[in-house]
Parts: C-alpha cells; structure tokens; sequence
C-alpha cells in the first residue's frame, strides 16, 4: 500500500471526485495557479481547468455564499478556507444559510457542500492563524462535523463528504498536513459518522479526535509499559456522534478522558461528556476528565504556545491519576 | 417598589449610565427616534444627542469593529446588534477583535464594550429570527456572556457590565421583555459571575438560563404540588459561570436538569453537565439531563415551534422521570 | 485600464536634513527587511511578511504625523512601526517573540499597539482592521481632538466585506480618517486583474464620495504630499481620503512554507528599476545635497544599528509560562 501525507491523500480525494463527477468543483483563495497554501490542491487547475478550480478573490462571504448558491442547483463545491480562524468573516453564510437550507426548503433543495478548513496550533503562528472552531459547527443543526487524524481516513471522508447531500465541516489539522501513512488506493469511502477505534484498552478509554488522537496514542503506548491499557477512539466525525461506540467502551472500562486542542470551556468535550454521563451513568466508576487547551487565546512564541497545547503533556498524567483511582463509587 | 417590565429596565439603566458617564454612547441601526429594534432606545436620542445616540447603517462588521476602536479610545459603547442570528455577521469582529484586543494590548487599553442581543424565541419568528448562541461565545476566551432573565436582573447586570472593561456579549431574550418585576429606582449592580438560586429545593436542582427561568420556576411551583422540591438555579452570567453555586447546589439536591433555548448539541447544558460530572460526581443520584431545543432549525408555525422548542412539560416530564 | 492620473512631486518645500531624514528611514527599513526576511527563512521565526521595495510609503506617511494620530497596520509593512519610532531591536524583539519585546512574546509584532507612539494594535483579519481604525478616527470627532488616523491595508483587502462597510461607515460620518491602500498588486499570490471587478481599487473611493490621490507609491515624496494633503482634510474636519499607491514587493507573501507565486523575472525587474531607496539617493547625490561618502556612511551606520539589534535578540531571553494566560481579561 503506497504511503503518502495527508496532504497527498486530500489531493487524491479530490481528483477522484473530480473526475467521476464533473460537478465537483474546487474554490478557495491561491487554490488554483498557486495549488492552495497547504498543496492540497496542487496540480488540479492543470487537470481540471480554471472552471472547475476557481481562485477567489479575499471575499470568504462571497466564496461560501456562492458555494451554497451553486450546491442549490446541484453543484457539489469543495471549499477551502486555509485558516479557521477566518471563519467569522463568513459565519452568516454557513449557520443562516448553508445549514438551514434544506430546511427552508422544505426539503426540496439540499446543499451538498464540503467546507475544508485548516486549524490547530504548533507552529507559532499567533492568535489568528492557529484556533480550533469546530465547536461551533457542532452546535449548529444541518452541518456535519468531520476531522480526520489520520491520511486514510482524510482521503475516506474527504470522498464520503463529497457524496454527502448535506454541508459537512471538514477540519484540516495544519500540522498534519505533512503526516506520512498508508492510504489504500483508488476509491473508498469512510463513513461520515463512524469512530474508530486506534487501540484497544480494557483500563479507561480516551476519546479524542484530530491532533489529539496523535497525543493519546503516544500516551497510551507510554501508560501500557505502566501496564495501564487505554482504549483509543478516535471519533473521526463529530457530528453526528457515534454514541454507541463510546458507550461500548465506557461500559467496559469504566473511564473516560476526552481530549481535544480546542479551549475548554464549551468545547466539544463538554458535549461527550454529558453524552456518556446521561447515558453511561451507572457504568462510570469515576469521574469523566476533559484534558483541553486553557481558555485564553494562542500565544505567538513557541514557549509560550507550548501552554496553549498543554493537553499533549498533561494526557498522560491524566491517565495514570484515572487509574489511580479505585472508584469513586457514589453514595446512592 | 415600582415594577417594570424587562424591556423598561434595560432603557431605564442605559439612560442611567450615560448620564453618569459621558463616555457611555449607544450605537446601533435605528437606535435614534426609531427607538432601535428591540424599542428599547426610544426617547434616548432626545435627552442626549446624535454625537451620543450614534445611528448606523447596515454594516455589522463594521459598526462592530468602530465600537472596539472606539472602545480602545476610552468609550463605553453600548452596541445594540439586534438578533442574535445577526451576531453571526459580525462573528469576526466580535471573536477575533472584540474578543482579543484586551490581549493584545496587555493592560494597555481595554475594551469597554457592550454588545447588547436579542434571542431566543418568540412566536413565528422563523429559523433565523429566533436561535440564541450564548455557546459559540462561551467558547471564546476575552468574551464574557450575559444572560439576565427578570427586570430586576437585568438592570444590575446591565451597570455592570457598562462599567466592565471586557468585551461582554449581552444577551436579552425575547420571551423575558414583557415580564414584570420590582426594580429599584437608584443604580445598582448586580456582579458579573454571580448566580441567583430563585427558588430552594431539595430533591433536584433545575440550572436554567435565560427565558428558560420562568419555565423553571412554574415548573417547579407544580412539582412542589407533587410533593418535590425543586431549587432553581440562575446563572446569570455564562461566562465567568458561577461554578460554587451550582456544584453547591447539586452536591446538595443529587440530582441535576439543566434547560435553555438554545438546541442541546453543543450548548452551554453541555459545558455544566460537564463541570458538575467533574466537581459532584459523588453526589449525584442520577443521570444529568438536559434540556433543550430539538436538533432543528425553528419553524415557524406555531405548532410546529411548540414541538421543537423546550417548554414546562418538558421539565416537568424530566425532573419526575428522575425522582 | 487605469485612467487615473498619478501624482508625483518634486523636492519642493523640504530641506536638506528633512530630504536625508527619510532617506535615512527609508534605508534603516530596508536593511530591516532584509535581515527580517532572512532569519525568517533560517528558521528563527514562524513567519515573515516581507515588504521589501515598499518603503517609501511608512516614511512618506508617518513622516510628519504627532505621537496623537494613529497608524494600524496589517501583517505587512512593519516599516510603518520604524517610522512611528518602535526601534529595530524592539521589533526584532517582537518577531523573535521574546520576553523582552513590546508583545512579550504574546502576539505577533505587527499587532503590536504603542499609545505613546501613536501605533494601534491591529488583528489579522485582511480588511478586518478598516472599522478598528474607524472606530479610533470615530473616537477622535467625539473627543474633537485634532488627531487623525491612517488606516493602511493592501490591494487584497479591497475585495473584504469590512473594507466597504468600514469606508462608508466613515465617510457617511465624515471621520478624520486616511484610507492607504498598499497596491503592491497581489493578494496571496493572487494578481489584482483576477481578483479585483472594475480593475482599480480607487474607482471604489468615488462610490464612497470620497476625495481620492493616486500615488506612485515608490516616490516617497509624492507619498509625502498626498498624505499632507489627506491629513491636512480631515484635521481641517473635511472627513476621509482614500489614497491608492501602486508599490511591489521583491518577496513572496510570507516565509512560511510560501513558494514564490507567479510573476516573470521582467516584472520583479522592472519594479526593482524603480527602487524607492535608490531613487532618494540618487535625488540626494544630483542635487548635491548628499556626498556618496555621507551615504555610504550612512548605509554603515544603518547596518550597524540592525547588526547590534540581531545580536541582542539572538541572546534574549524566551517569556516564562505565566505571561501566556495573563490579561486574557482585564
């Protein structure tokens, strides 16, 4: 099986669906001539043409705003927005229109739109090139919520995305553009609301998604040498919520740890949270533990960045204290 | 003392304060003799003037972020942004500016601004009239949330908030406006981060935000018929969220409801059923429940927005499935 | 086509002194420029926005501003910052993301905010800045101080949202504003022909009633005079201007991982010929009001100045952990 970044398995997703289907199209800002800031698109105005590649101009509401036009009436655009963090620019598009549409339309039209938005913190970007959003999508009925952490499930859920008739938010973690893994060749789909699980554990289970499961996996190999086995689910998709999964697995383990990038407070975690502790009640031995970014915005120098992204080196601690702790039984 | 409605207060408290503080000035679409959107600016711009009272045009982005650079300059604006589905237009400015210039300037200049919302539900208003999105905000760090839900909560945490020096997103709903109550007539302020347990109870502790209290309270008058007792707890404020007062509050009753207009994925429930799973954990006797608008945008047929949005059946039929 | 006529101004009403001043600026900036992009590129930093080729319009703009009237800049264009009078080793400092700098470390240097100065702190948004400095220019009517702002962003911006809303928001109130848009005739890596409806991004003033002055950018006199002129407005209360300066930069949008984005060696030449710096010196040496030795030593002087910043910095300290959650709140 070739091996190649997620970046490449991202590009491939695209040219396959560009050319089984010609009304897949790209559009972002430096996606075309300049093959987009992360590569994802190189190479495809050659392929496809300027029609079906389209360069924009600094106009994110326009972009989306189009988008969602062009998916009324059949079109299937994958946009790139290369910073999360400039979503705000284009909010109204994508919560008032883009996720409601179907809705409004009373199901006659759909808007089968793939949003790519690149996020994270690491490189010392600052305060407005390194946010995590996803939280946001979440919270908003009518949009899916994918976040792939690994090349294969990038090129899956890229492909599955593109077939979905429903806006889906597709998160692009920028430091893992680069990561190098297996991709099968050709096509495949991953489906859209299916978790995976990245390591098995009967101890405690750590649901995680993006960067994180990285994180989790080198905590989890660290904790077993400890003899404490983890069970990693990598959740892939958001929304919807694969809650069977997790409930499966906190009713075998006993131990929950959610862990994201994302600042804490209203963050994802909080939601998977409440999930597994309104369903999974009795099966908890213990509290559930969110190991998030601090609430304040990303620093610019990498030290001080290094505080944001304290979740990396905090996990393993949190693991070990869950363990550590016999149960905390309740009284009733 | 006097009674007023919610809407009342909200005038009396902004005339309040810019007759404290010259610095205090209103900016918003139709804010002069129009009276703004909410009708909540009416008669404002005929004791003050129209260097006070500033009128904009359709520009949300750009209103907002002339209130920040204002702000930054020593202003105290008071921006009525309208609907809350329209803060979406003014996302950037509101997160990456509004929210982040204290940062930035690191003591050096702060932003002294409120930015007042109307949400939340009121009959037919449709999908894009009626969402209220406290937990986008939530989520963000430098932004502080506001969610009075009676007069008298309204005008204390409205001062206060004209006399912070952070970014404050203000949410007044809509279905609170023609509630009445006592307010006192002198200024006040009730602090930011600072819960109201509105009713005591033993048997559950029912965490509400919002237009969402009043439901609680009736809720919980017709339980207590049943022979539970319900303690009803007011955040008040979001963010900074009174975290003693409602772990102390659940640590006490056991058991945990947490309603509000918003739909529940991703809402601020979530953030509480999280904090109370992590500080009372021991305590609790069952499940946390939330409780919350359906997974749908809001229709706008009044039968239809009564199946989506969360009511006091819904309480009721929680609070008694737990006990 | 552009059909606007460009002003350009001779020497005029400044002297000699003035004349070297800004030739002093204009040579500190690019010596700047140059180490800034070079670190960039060895990995000291994250990223740098180079603005190589572009400084004629700081010096030209700040020239004559009081600490009063405020400057926001975007990501590029730190010379804007060199001209208010932030040293180099502060700026430096700040890209380095030291303890020490006027971020300590916090934010990137080109939002950095210094009141004494006049500097405002700016967001990254493109075109996100025009209502922050719009609403400074708004608190400055109210104040009726006699203060202005220059609100600078480039070509890109011109295609924002906020660009339109925060122009007309303030020229609807007539605010003491100057609108400066950096046409260095690339976003990204986009070219302004495919981006831009209409072609010129000054026609766009008019829709505003806007007065507007399109400048060559690279003649730091001619951007001296357009601004006198624009400042002297809205100072004067007769409200914004929108002033458009075609300039180029001689490096890609950033350092980050950027490759170069297409444009022919004949248009990197052609915008070299016409070097902002090259031409005061050479207006400096004909009018004899400068000695190639007075320039030479001039140019060691600046070198040296940026030589001793890159060594403090190199040596500062990096901020301790605490400084990272600090005034999230006030």
């Amino acid at each position: 099986m070739p091996e190649m970044t997620m970046a490449q398995a991202l590009n491939e997703a695209h040219r396959i669906a560009m050319q089984e289907d010609s009304r897949v199209f790209a559009i972002g800002e430096d996606i075309g001539d300049y093959g987009g800031i992360y590569r994802v698109t190189d190479g495809l105005l050659d392929e496809f043409g300027k029609d079906r590649v389209r360069d924009t101009p600094i106009s994110e509401a326009a972009i989306v705003g189009s988008s969602v036009g062009a998916a009324l009436v059949g079109c299937r655009p994958i946009l790139e927005i290369g910073f999360v963090d400039f979503v705000g620019t284009c909010w109204d598009q994508i919560i008032n229109q883009a996720a409601k549409y179907r809705y409004l339309s009373g199901g006659k039209a759909s808007v089968p739109l793939v949003m790519r938005m690149a996020c994270g913190a690491g490189l010392g970007y600052g305060v407005h090139h390194s946010q995590s959003m996803e939280a946001w999508f979440t919270h908003t009925p009518g949009i899916k919520v994918v976040m792939p952490a690994f090349p294969d499930d990038a090129k899956g859920l890229l492909l599955a995305a593109v077939d979905d008739d429903d806006p889906v938010a597709f998160f692009e973690h920028k430091l893992l553009y680069t990561f190098k893994d297996t991709v099968p060749e050709g096509r495949y789909a991953v489906p859209i609301g299916k978790a995976n699980i990245r390591r098995e554990g009967r101890d405690l289970t750590i649901v995680c998604w993006s960067r994180a499961v990285h994180w989790a996996l080198v905590a989890a190999e660290k904790a077993a040498v400890d003899g404490i086995e983890c069970e990693v689910i990598d959740l892939r998709t958001l929304v919807p919520l694969d809650e069977g999964l997790i409930q499966n697995s906190v009713g075998r383990t006993n131990r929950l740890i959610v862990c994201h990038e994302a600042c804490r407070t209203s963050g994802f975690g909080a939601e998977i949270v409440s999930r597994v502790v309104e369903s999974s009640f009795d099966f908890l031995d213990a509290p559930p533990v969110r190991i998030t970014a601090p609430d304040i915005p990303v620093p610019n120098s990498l030290p001080l960045e290094k505080i944001y992204l304290g979740p990396e080196n905090e996990l393993l601690d949190a693991v070990r204290n869950l363990t550590a702790v016999h149960s905390h039984k309740r009284q009733h | 003392m006097r009674e007023m409605t919610f809407k009342e207060a909200i005038t009396e408290t902004m005339i309040q304060e810019m007759r404290r503080d010259p610095k205090v000035i209103i900016m918003g679409e139709d804010v002069g003799d129009f009276g703004g959107l909410t009708g909540t600016t009416i008669g404002i711009i005929d004791e003050f003037d129209d260097q006070r009272v500033l009128e904009t045009p359709i520009s949300e982005c750009g209103f907002v972020g002339a209130a920040v650079g204002a702000a930054l300059a020593g202003y105290r604006p008071v921006l009525e942004l309208g609907l809350a589905d329209v803060s979406f237009v003014a996302m950037d400015q509101i997160v990456n500016t509004a929210a982040k210039m204290n940062y930035f300037n690191d003591g050096a200049a702060t932003v002294s601004l409120v930015i007042r919302v109307w949400s939340g539900f009121r009959r037919s208003g449709g999908p894009q009239q009626s969402q209220s999105n406290e937990a986008m905000f939530n989520h963000v760090p430098g932004l502080k949330v506001v969610m009075p839900s009676t007069p008298y909560d309204v005008k204390g945490l409205l001062t206060a908030s004209i006399r912070d020096n952070n970014p404050i997103i203000f949410f007044e709903p809509k279905a609170s406006y023609p509630r009445r109550g006592e307010v006192p007539e002198d200024e006040y302020v009730i602090p930011i981060g600072e819960a109201d347990v509105k009713r005591e109870g033993t048997d559950v502790t029912i965490i509400a935000l919002g237009a969402m209290v009043h439901l609680a309270l009736e809720a919980a008058e017709k339980l207590a018929r049943d022979g539970v007792s319900a303690e009803v707890v007011d955040p008040r404020t979001i963010r900074p969220l009174d975290v003693q007062t409602i772990v102390a509050s659940v640590r006490k009753t056991g058991r945990a409801v947490i309603t509000h207009e918003a739909n529940v994925i991703g809402g601020v429930g979530g953030e509480i059923a999280a904090i109370l799973a992590d500080q009372a954990f021991t305590s609790l006797k069952a499940p946390i429940k939330r409780i919350g608008g359906e997974e749908t945008p809001i229709p706008v047929s009044p039968s239809l927005e009564s199946a989506v949005v969360p009511g006091e059946d819904d309480i009721l039929d929680v609070v008694r499935a737990l006990i | 086509m552009r059909k606007t006529k460009k002003t350009t101004k001779t020497t005029g009403d400044l002297t000699a002194p003035q004349l070297k001043k800004m030739h002093r600026q204009m040579l500190l900036i690019r010596r700047f420029e140059e180490v800034a992009f070079e670190k960039a590129l060895a990995g000291n930093y994250a990223n740098y926005h180079g603005a190589m080729g572009q400084e004629a319009i700081p010096v030209g703009t700040c020239f004559d501003l009081t600490p009063e009237d405020g400057t926001m800049i975007t990501h590029r264009g730190l010379g804007v910052l060199i001209a208010r009078g932030i040293t180099v080793k502060d700026i430096f400092s700040g890209l380095y993301a030291r303890a020490e700098s006027p971020t300590r470390g916090r934010i990137p240097v080109y939002h950095m905010g210094e009141p004494k100065l006049g500097v405002l702190t700016g967001t990254s948004m493109v075109g996100s800045v025009i209502p922050l400095a719009t609403g400074k220019a708004l608190a400055n009517k109210l104040d009726k101080n006699n203060s202005v702002v220059i609100s600078f962003f480039g070509d890109g911006a011109a295609n924002r949202g906020d660009f339109h809303e925060g122009i007309n928001l303030a020229a609807v109130w007539g605010l003491p504003i100057v609108f400066f848009c950096e046409n260095n005739f690339y976003a990204k890596s986009m070219p302004l022909e495919k981006s831009t409806a209409g072609g010129s991004i000054i026609k766009r003033a008019d829709g505003y009633g806007l007065p507007s002055m399109l400048v060559d950018g690279n003649d730091v006199l001619a951007v001296y005079d357009a601004t006198k002129q624009a400042v002297a407005r809205a100072r004067e209360g007769g409200g914004p201007t929108f002033i458009e300066c075609e300039t180029y930069r001689w490096t890609p949008h950033s350092t980050a991982g950027d490759r170069e984005f297409a444009r022919t060696d004949e248009e990197l030449a052609r915008w070299k010929a016409k070097c902002p710096v090259r031409r005061m010196e050479a207006l400096l040496l004909e009018s004899g009001k400068a000695s190639q030795e007075e320039l030479k030593a001039l140019d060691d002087a600046v070198q040296a100045e940026v030589g001793e910043a890159i060594e403090w910095v190199e040596k500062a300290v990096d901020p301790t952990p605490e400084v990272a959650t600090e005034n999230v709140y006030v």
